[in-house]
């Protein structure tokens, strides 16, 4: 996967979080946290998903919920942490 | 599980099997007495760089991988449950700091926990809270430029030596942690003593009053403590007391079976009896599953799976479940040489409860399991011949979620 690619990122986390839960459908900007999706114990699991996938480290000062609220602004988060590029 | 070891984990484990034939195993039941564990022994386990075993060697430590550390808690569980106190809130405190500390407190805290000059606690507990960890009462305010601490922690295994502690509270209605030194005014270390097992790990209830610290000392950022700080910290404890679990587990099997092998009632072993066998084949069983598990848990660490959280959980729900299982059952096997003080038995019988309580309780375990084994099932199919309408439909069987 070109690490450059939002959309690509964006199926990954996808794939991963429908593996993950009983959903059927995520849309891009649905927020995770305020639907339920990460919990205490599927906030660290999705952290170190994105960790190992993408080869990035979550530090502390990423530690941010609008980092990690949808589809989109992990695929965001993600692509800034790997090339310092802003979607 | 052994076969899978590489030759350096198994040159590991014949060091751990020696240094607690030798330095843990003859002095437990003392300790246990005792209610405490020697300054000297703790500096052996630092000598021998255990207590930094996994912090990167960077910072001093030794950088062992999941599976080493897991071996080295199994090695100690068999010989002294309650000396594994010691390691596991050492490796939670390290871990959680090594994950979310700034540099600046990394470089400050972390040479000095990997050498084992400082012993760090896990102050999450309180009083009233037990494990609803959203329920903390203990409260951090901003007062000029300091923070200001005000609370009480409970049951705090380490907290009667630990030179630091790892505090969590809210600040306002934000989850924090907050490195606290043991020296700073307004600390109070209250032993608790005459606990039913871990006597020996020095467990304590800790008063803060008004305890002014730098805003520095947070670790991680205000909100994230229990999602993130905590979560990372109660993985690594949860992986050790699994581990911890399984040595006692181990320890229990091996004096079983030796008693019954050699034990003769008239002229019959304790082995022959039908009754004492299906003991043993209950125990056997159980601790080769558990050894997998642990062993899976370690190796998932150490690919750095998502799925290590989850399997941590379910090897200390299993191996802690199956150590009490085990403990009793021992006691059961040695009859009343097992009630007394000088075997093994009614110690483990003692401290193998208290692993099924902390890191979380086996209740605890279950409610975080199973809701993910629920929400993992996937969507529901309604059964074809059956039509259904809006209102007969199952919620999961259309669960969608959008924006």
């Amino acid at each position: 996967m070109n690490i450059a690619d939002h959309d690509g990122i964006k199926e990954t986390l996808r794939r991963y979080i429908l593996s993950s839960v009983s959903l059927t459908h995520l849309d891009d900007d649905a927020n995770l946290f305020e639907s339920g999706i990460a919990n205490s114990l599927f906030a660290v699991q999705l952290m170190t998903f994105v960790e190992k996938a993408f080869a990035i480290e979550v530090a502390s000062e990423d530690l941010d919920i609008e980092n990690f609220k949808s589809l989109n602004a992990t695929a965001a988060f993600v692509l800034h942490k790997n090339t310092g590029r802003s979607v | 599980m052994r076969q899978s070891l590489t030759g350096q984990q198994r040159d590991k484990l014949e060091e751990f099997q020696a240094f607690v034939a030798a330095e843990v195993a003859p002095y437990a039941g003392w300790w246990d007495r005792d209610q405490a564990i020697p300054g000297s022994v703790i500096a052996k386990l630092a000598g021998a760089g255990y207590l930094g075993c996994s912090l990167p060697r960077d910072y001093g430590g030794r950088g062992w991988d999941s599976v080493t550390f897991g071996l080295l808690h199994e090695a100690m569980g068999k010989g002294s449950p309650a000396l594994t106190g010691v390691l596991t809130v050492q490796a939670m405190v390290s871990m959680a700091l090594l994950k979310w500390g700034t540099p600046a407190q990394k470089r400050a805290w972390l040479p000095a926990l990997a050498k084992g000059e400082l012993i760090g606690a896990f102050a999450l507990t309180e009083p009233e809270t037990g494990s609803a960890l959203q329920s903390v009462t203990t409260e951090f305010t901003r007062r000029s430029d300091v923070l200001v601490l005000n609370g009480t922690k409970k049951w705090i295994s380490c907290a009667q030596f630990a030179g630091v502690f790892l505090v969590f509270g809210k600040l306002g209605q934000c989850p924090v942690a907050c490195l606290v030194p043991r020296e700073t005014p307004g600390v109070q270390v209250e032993p608790i003593s005459d606990l039913m097992g871990f006597r020996a790990a020095g467990l304590a209830q800790i008063r803060f009053q008004d305890v002014a610290l730098p805003e520095s000392s947070l670790v991680g950022k205000p909100g994230f403590a229990l999602s993130h700080v905590a979560a990372v910290g109660l993985h690594h404890g949860r992986i050790s007391t699994a581990c911890s679990a399984l040595g006692l587990l181990r320890g229990c099997f091996e004096e079983s079976v030796t008693h019954a092998a050699t034990r003769k009632i008239g002229e019959r072993t304790v082995g022959a009896a039908g009754m004492i066998r299906s003991l043993l084949a209950r125990m056997g069983t159980d601790l080769e599953a558990a050894a997998l598990l642990c062993h899976g848990a370690c190796r998932a660490e150490d690919e750095h799976l998502p799925e290590a959280f989850e399997k941590a959980l379910i090897a200390k729900y299993f191996a802690s479940r199956a150590a009490v299982h085990a403990a009793s059952d021992t006691v059961q096997v040695r009859g009343a040489s097992g009630c007394h003080a000088s075997s093994a038995a009614s110690r483990y019988y003692r401290d193998a409860k208290i692993l099924e309580i902390i890191e979380g309780t086996t209740q605890v375990h279950e409610d975080l399991l199973g809701k993910l084994f629920v929400d993992r099932a996937g969507p529901l199919e309604l059964p074809i011949p059956f039509k259904a309408t809006t209102h007969d439909r199952h919620p999961a069987a259309t669960r969608r979620y959008a924006s």
